[in-house]
């Protein structure tokens, strides 16, 4: 009926009108498609993140500071727990791991992160990338992103990442093997015994042999070679058993049945320690963050009835300016649904080119998004365009397909003879 | 070929006390040619929309060989102007952005999906004789001369019964309009069309076998236009 290079050219020789349709389409489109995918994303890569820790023991407070803290290594001062928990945990029957985990330490702006050799291995169950898991204290396992190889010193800094601090140049770990790639903040931290934490702190090494004074004094003694002066103390032994360990801000606990799991989280619920599932607390984060993106696929939405009525505006002034050229289209023959054919056939062309960009740009927005926040935070958010969001497009069509039909309309009932005159 | 019979058609429009137009009776035949004059807003205008069916008058006959298109629903209005009517404007109505024989087919494909066998050889034949010879370009880099050029082997395209101009020569400088004006007639001759024109233009006027002067919607003597 209506050629289709005839369309082709109403299109180009309307170029600007339909490139700001398109853009609002897009626009409005890309807005709520980014909406669904980051949030999905965040969703299945925090969910992601937390698979490793079953259950996680810290000093009464904030479980969600705990969670964040311990399993997303975001920095942030923790209270610590009293070692004899740690201690207590570790003789547990019901305990398959105890992994101590102390921050508060960072290398070129990577957290360094003090626990044992079997969470390294998640108990046997993980096989590293490359090199092999530390078994002294000036050993150290890197993340999958860590920029470091093999070899490579690290000599940590005091302070969280990205504040100020010290060097502690009393203590340089060597790299020794690398993790896998994970897609958590794990992937960027440097790993290392606790013991190597506790001796930088100066708070001992919770191991017989070693003592705070004797390093304090080789602390002062000389910085460069403490290392060697700790190991020659014969306190190069890492791992549980300890005996009187030092404080730590948490302990990741496998425990060896679920039931287990649960008694234990209700044993530690009480007045200086608190026991939190990470999922269970991410399951109340998402709950909020639903909320947020309910709100935000709100907004999305009005965007997209705003665009849909401004568009109808467009469609209503650009008739009136079409009106000459359809009635003489009338006037040379062309059926009154041909008119209505290529009203709603353009519009049509527009709204579709306009969401198909729409939804690659959300794509694309999604996912330098998930880029920058898997840089700040190391959760690495898998972006992937689901059927949900292919029904979604399809949803804008249909109505957009539905709302053309007014100008279609509009211009079909048009008369040839009044447009002529003009 | 195709001759009107026009009978007691009045054209009222809201609001006007007196009708546009007011024909007892009106006749052209087959293969007429016929110039409409009068001052503006005679009705000249009104006159074609409702001799090609693009108006219905608000009583009255208009019979075009027989057929009474005041009867005829819009649809088959359309249907039978497509067929029986080509029609040439002042101001061209050509299409830009398309090439000069996408033009002249144009309205063959807005009534049918596939271009009937031989349409591209009438569209570039007819554009001969019209003098334009390339027929890829585009129609907007044209002069107006060739515009409307273009225009009238787009209307004689689909082997009208009926050439109807509306001021064909109005916006086109005086060789262009004799160009054109030749054209209208020898082809419309050639092709056996019965040829209307609105025209203030008193030599396209004088090449036409009769003139039909209207004033105020009503025929009106031709000596009456000198006074």
């Amino acid at each position: 009926m209506i050629p289709f290079r005839f369309i082709l050219a109403d299109l180009r020789r309307l170029w600007v009108g339909s490139l700001v349709v398109v853009l609002l389409i897009a626009g409005a489109t890309a807005l709520g498609m980014a909406v669904n995918l980051q949030e999905r994303a965040l969703r299945l890569g925090s969910a992601r993140a937390a698979e490793r820790f079953d259950l996680v023991i810290g000093a009464a407070g904030s479980d969600t500071q705990l969670v964040l803290s311990a399993v997303f290594l975001q920095p942030s001062p923790l209270t610590l727990l009293p070692g004899s928990v740690l201690q207590a945990l570790t003789t547990d029957p019901r305990v398959a791991m105890a992994a101590p985990v102390g921050f508060g330490d960072s290398f070129d702006g990577m957290p360094v992160v003090g626990t044992t050799a079997a969470f390294v291995l998640d108990n046997g169950r993980e096989t590293l990338l490359e090199g092999r898991a530390f078994d002294a204290v000036p050993e150290a396992v890197i993340g999958a992103n860590v920029p470091l190889a093999i070899g490579d010193q690290v000599k940590p800094l005091h302070g969280l990442p990205g504040e100020g601090g010290h060097t502690h140049g009393e203590l340089s770990y060597s790299v020794v093997g690398r993790m896998r790639e994970t897609g958590t903040p794990w992937d960027r931290a440097i790993l290392v015994p606790i013991e190597g934490v506790w001796r930088i702190h100066h708070l001992g090494e919770g191991h017989e042999g070693a003592s705070v004074s004797e390093h304090a004094d080789a602390a002062d003694h000389d910085h460069e070679h403490d290392a060697d002066d700790a190991e020659a103390h014969g306190a190069g032994r890492i791992g549980p058993p300890w005996v009187n360990p030092p404080g730590i801000p948490a302990i990741i606990v496998k425990a060896k049945t679920i039931a287990d799991a649960y008694r234990l989280r209700s044993e530690y619920r009480k007045d200086t320690t608190l026991g939190v599932f990470p999922a269970e607390v991410l399951t109340r984060l998402f709950s909020t963050l639903g909320d947020v993106r309910k709100v935000l696929s709100v907004i999305a939405m009005a965007t997209q009835a705003l665009v849909a009525a401004a568009i109808v505006l467009v469609c209503v002034v650009h008739l009136a300016q079409r009106r000459r050229q359809l009635a003489a289209l009338r006037a040379l023959g062309a059926p009154r649904s041909a008119i209505f054919a290529l009203v709603w056939s353009e519009l049509l062309a527009l709204v579709a080119v306009g969401v198909a960009s729409g939804v690659a740009l959300g794509y694309v927005g999604a996912r330098v998004f998930a880029q920058w926040l898997s840089q700040a935070s190391g959760i690495v958010g898998p972006v992937m365009l689901t059927m949900q969001d292919v029904w979604l497009a399809f949803g804008l069509l249909a109505i957009a397909a539905i709302m053309a039909t007014i100008p279609g309309v509009m211009a079909y009932r048009q008369s040839t003879a009044v447009a002529l005159r003009a | 070929m195709l001759g009107v019979v026009v009978r007691d058609v009045t054209v009222c429009v809201r609001g006007l006390a007196e009708p546009v137009i007011d024909l007892p009776s009106l006749s052209i035949a087959a293969g007429e040619k016929v110039a409409v004059t009068g001052p503006s807003g005679a009705g000249k205008t009104t006159l074609i929309n409702v001799l090609t069916g693009l108006e219905r008058p608000s009583k009255g006959q208009v019979l075009w060989s027989g057929t009474d298109i005041a009867r005829l629903s819009e649809a088959q209005r359309d249907a039978w102007r497509a067929r029986h009517v080509g029609i040439v404007f002042q101001d061209f109505h050509l299409f830009s952005g398309l090439s000069v024989r996408d033009n002249v087919l144009l309205p063959q494909q807005l009534r049918s999906f596939r271009l009937p066998p031989g349409s591209r050889e009438r569209a570039e034949s007819l554009l001969r004789r019209v003098g334009i010879e390339r027929h890829d370009q585009r129609v907007e880099t044209l002069s107006r001369g060739e515009m409307q050029r273009v225009a009238i082997a787009r209307a004689l395209q689909q082997e009208p019964g009926i050439l109807v101009a509306d001021e064909p020569t109005a916006s086109l400088d005086t060789e262009s309009a004799k160009g054109v004006i030749s054209l209208l007639i020898d082809l419309s001759a050639s092709l056996g069309t019965t040829l209307i024109v609105v025209t203030h233009d008193g030599n396209l006027a004088q090449a036409m076998d009769r003139t039909i002067c209207l004033d105020r919607g009503r025929l009106v003597m031709p000596a009456a236009r000198a006074a």
